[in-house]
């Protein structure tokens, strides 16, 4: 009879060379965090217009440190490095890594490793509600977002408000239910998008640049109004990074750890939802991160969901920060397709690598 | 608005068609008036405009303006750092003798070219608004109907850059938008010119092509992707037909661009003209499509490429696009010989 911190350890599939910082998830979050540090500099030092590195920290020592530093930069340069960089490469941060958390969360709940954060409907839902925005004639501004953020939002969360509601009435083991139902319901919402984009006209471009996501409506007032959305929801599924190693083994297992599958089933349901509807709601349908990040970290430490979690937010903003500014030197691309250009090779060769028997 | 711009419109085209199917020849000519009344900014906001002829003085800045979305755009002072994203606009600039203030543009900038050289701050996709808070733009002059994100141009004001939101959705649209960017920048005067001499070279086609038999005219958008694009119910484009002596084959609805092959076909088109005959598309392909050879203008050869650019754009050259449009449809056509716009310095 192996305990459950054992059946975990045995778990852990050996990565070739990488098999070194697998037992150091320590300096793994480590080398993230400086990895971050770095990307927030080059994030704020590098655009289509070039500025003075000095000036670039002059100005961040300035405005955020309180510093008196003699000012020999223009106003512009001031508000392109505070106002429009530094927001933006936050937002790059914060929705990576609320992906990377929310792909973790639902790959563990779901016990399937093709699970993301959109699998259940959300990304439907969030970009029938932005579309759905897009189309509404008026401009308003709810809660320092404007129309499309609140109602990708909104759709979102409806959503798999919507695919929870409608699979607890079904026959099927609750995960089949769930898959299922997130399947049909997604693709109802998927054809309104259809029929909504097909109506817009002029503004099908403006849905269009929804559908690929990106950073560029990245505003200190937006970051600010996700930030503690995210930031509490992703403290909330670390604190029960217990029960979802539990559910990892299955619900019976679950069970006999005394953990309650179908009440933290729900709430980490929940709670990865909100995570997800705040990031769609203002970055679009970013790709890739929240699939991917989670396996990689798994490989690197293993499938204990206390290192998987925190570590998937650190690379999960890493790598999406690292897109960003990819995306905007090459003149603007959509972020999701440098995630996958940079991101596939990388998880493929370390796929090739994992050599004991890997498993969400 | 949009909506308001086009309820305004509506008058002035309904005279013109008018005057186009009556054949009391120079009697058509009028809406002169009535146009130049729609042209000035105050009377394109009123419901009832009234024509004050008087040109607008110059007006002090700061000042405030409405542009083409309702939104009321205060520019603080006599702009000399202007960014234009939109080619029509950029025309209007250069044609307005301000080319000089000009310190950006699109990447589809192309007349006048000296035009091309500016730097450039907005591709088909997207606007950098790094690079125009960078180059200390005093005023943004945008396309509206989603021709720049809408999300740009709110940050871009957000920042504190007056940005001026601009869309015709007609002739008298393009006429107001002249009036409008001429006081945005201080010009109004040169403004007042300009439209006039354009409403004049509109006039000189109308009344050239009143008594003339009118030909079922399609004008193709483009098909390049199976689906066939065309103008749509009063349109622009549907308009500058009409203008030229033709009968737009239209889509059926005001928003869809779209035609299905079936309308057309019971359309019969007399006459089809390529606006996307820049693309290759050549009067060889066209009677080569199947299903195309039962229409008059396939079995006639009517098949004429023209410019769409200055057919399409709702600038300075549009009345060289009206004309090259009046001789395509009608190529015996005498048209008087216009006064060049803009009178570029």
């Amino acid at each position: 009879m192996t305990t459950h911190r054992e059946t975990l350890r045995t778990a852990r599939p050996r990565v070739g060379w990488f098999g070194g910082v697998r037992d150091r998830p320590i300096l793994l979050g480590g080398l993230g965090l400086v990895a971050l540090l770095v990307a927030l500099v080059m994030g704020v030092g590098v655009g289509s217009v070039a500025i003075d590195p000095a000036d670039t920290i002059a100005i961040l020592g300035h405005r955020f440190l309180g510093l008196d530093i003699p000012q020999t930069w223009s106003p512009a340069t001031e508000t392109i490095v505070v106002e429009l960089r530094m927001p933006r490469i936050l937002t790059a941060m914060l929705v990576g890594s609320a992906l990377a958390v929310a792909g973790a969360t639902f790959q563990g709940l779901l016990r399937n490793p093709l699970a993301d954060p959109y699998v259940l409907g959300t990304a439907s839902g969030a970009a029938l509600g932005a579309a759905i925005a897009v189309l509404i004639p008026v401009r308003l501004v709810i809660f320092q977002f404007g129309l499309i953020q609140g109602l990708a939002f909104i759709g979102a969360l409806a959503a798999i408000t919507v695919v929870y509601k409608l699979s607890r009435n079904s026959g099927l083991a609750p995960l089949t239910s769930l898959l299922l139902t997130g399947y049909a319901v997604g693709s109802l919402l998927a054809a309104g998008l259809a029929m909504a984009m097909y109506l817009s006209g002029a503004a099908l471009r403006q849905i269009f640049t929804y559908l690929l996501g990106s950073f560029d409506a990245a505003t200190w007032s937006r970051f600010l109004a996700t930030l503690p959305i995210i930031l509490l929801a992703s403290v909330a599924i670390l604190l029960r990074a217990r029960s979802l190693n539990g559910l990892l083994l299955g619900e019976q297992a679950a069970a006999h750890l005394g953990i309650d599958v179908k009440r933290e089933r729900r709430i980490l349901l929940a709670l990865a939802s909100l995570v997800t509807a705040a990031a769609v709601a203002i970055s679009g349908l970013i790709g890739f991160v929240g699939l991917v990040v989670p396996h990689v970290v798994r490989l690197l430490v293993g499938p204990s969901a206390r290192l998987v979690l925190p570590l998937s937010m650190i690379g999960g903003a890493a790598l999406l920060a690292y897109a960003d500014i990819i995306a905007r030197l090459a003149g603007g691309i959509p972020v999701g397709v440098v995630t996958a250009i940079l991101g596939a090779p990388f998880f493929l060769f370390i796929l090739r690598r994992a050599r004991t028997g890997y498993e969400v | 608005m949009p909506s308001l711009s086009r309820t305004l419109a509506f008058p002035l085209s309904f005279v013109l068609a008018i005057g186009a199917c009556s054949s009391s020849g120079a009697a058509s000519v009028a809406p002169t008036s009535s146009t130049v009344a729609v042209a000035s900014p105050s009377a394109a906001l009123a419901p009832n405009p009234t024509p004050p002829l008087t040109p607008v003085p110059a007006p002090a800045f700061p000042t405030t303006l409405t542009d083409d979305e309702g939104t009321a755009v205060t520019i603080p002072v006599a702009p000399q750092r202007i960014v234009s994203l939109t080619p029509a606009s950029t025309e209007i600039l250069f044609g307005l003798g301000a080319g000089s203030w000009v310190i950006a543009g699109t990447e589809a900038d192309d007349y006048p070219p000296v035009a091309d050289a500016l730097p450039d701050v907005a591709t088909y996709e997207a606007v950098d608004v790094e690079k125009i808070v960078g180059i200390e733009a005093d005023l943004v002059i945008a396309g509206g109907n989603f021709f720049n994100p809408p999300e740009a141009i709110a940050r871009l004001r957000e920042l504190g850059i007056p940005v001026l939101v601009l869309y015709a959705p007609d002739i008298a649209g393009v006429l107001a938008d002249v009036e409008l960017i001429g006081d945005a920048i201080g010009l109004p005067d040169a403004a007042g010119e300009m439209t006039a001499a354009m409403q004049a070279g509109f006039d000189d086609v109308a009344s050239a092509t009143a008594g003339l038999d009118r030909p079922r005219t399609f004008y193709e958008l483009d098909v390049s992707t199976g689906t066939i694009y065309t103008v749509a119910d009063e349109s622009f484009s549907a308009e500058m037909v009409s203008l030229a002596g033709g009968d737009p084959i239209t889509t059926g609805s005001t928003t869809d661009y779209a035609i299905p092959l079936e309308r057309l076909i019971v359309a019969d088109p007399e006459l089809i003209l390529l606006g996307d005959a820049a693309y290759q598309v050549t009067a060889a392909q066209v009677k080569d499509r199947t299903g195309w050879d039962v229409m008059t203008a396939v079995r006639n050869d009517a098949i004429r490429p023209v410019n769409d650019i200055i057919i399409t754009r709702p600038g300075p050259r549009l009345v060289e696009g009206l004309r090259e449009l009046a001789l395509a449809i009608h190529p015996d056509l005498v048209l008087p010989s216009a006064a060049p716009i803009p009178p570029l310095p």
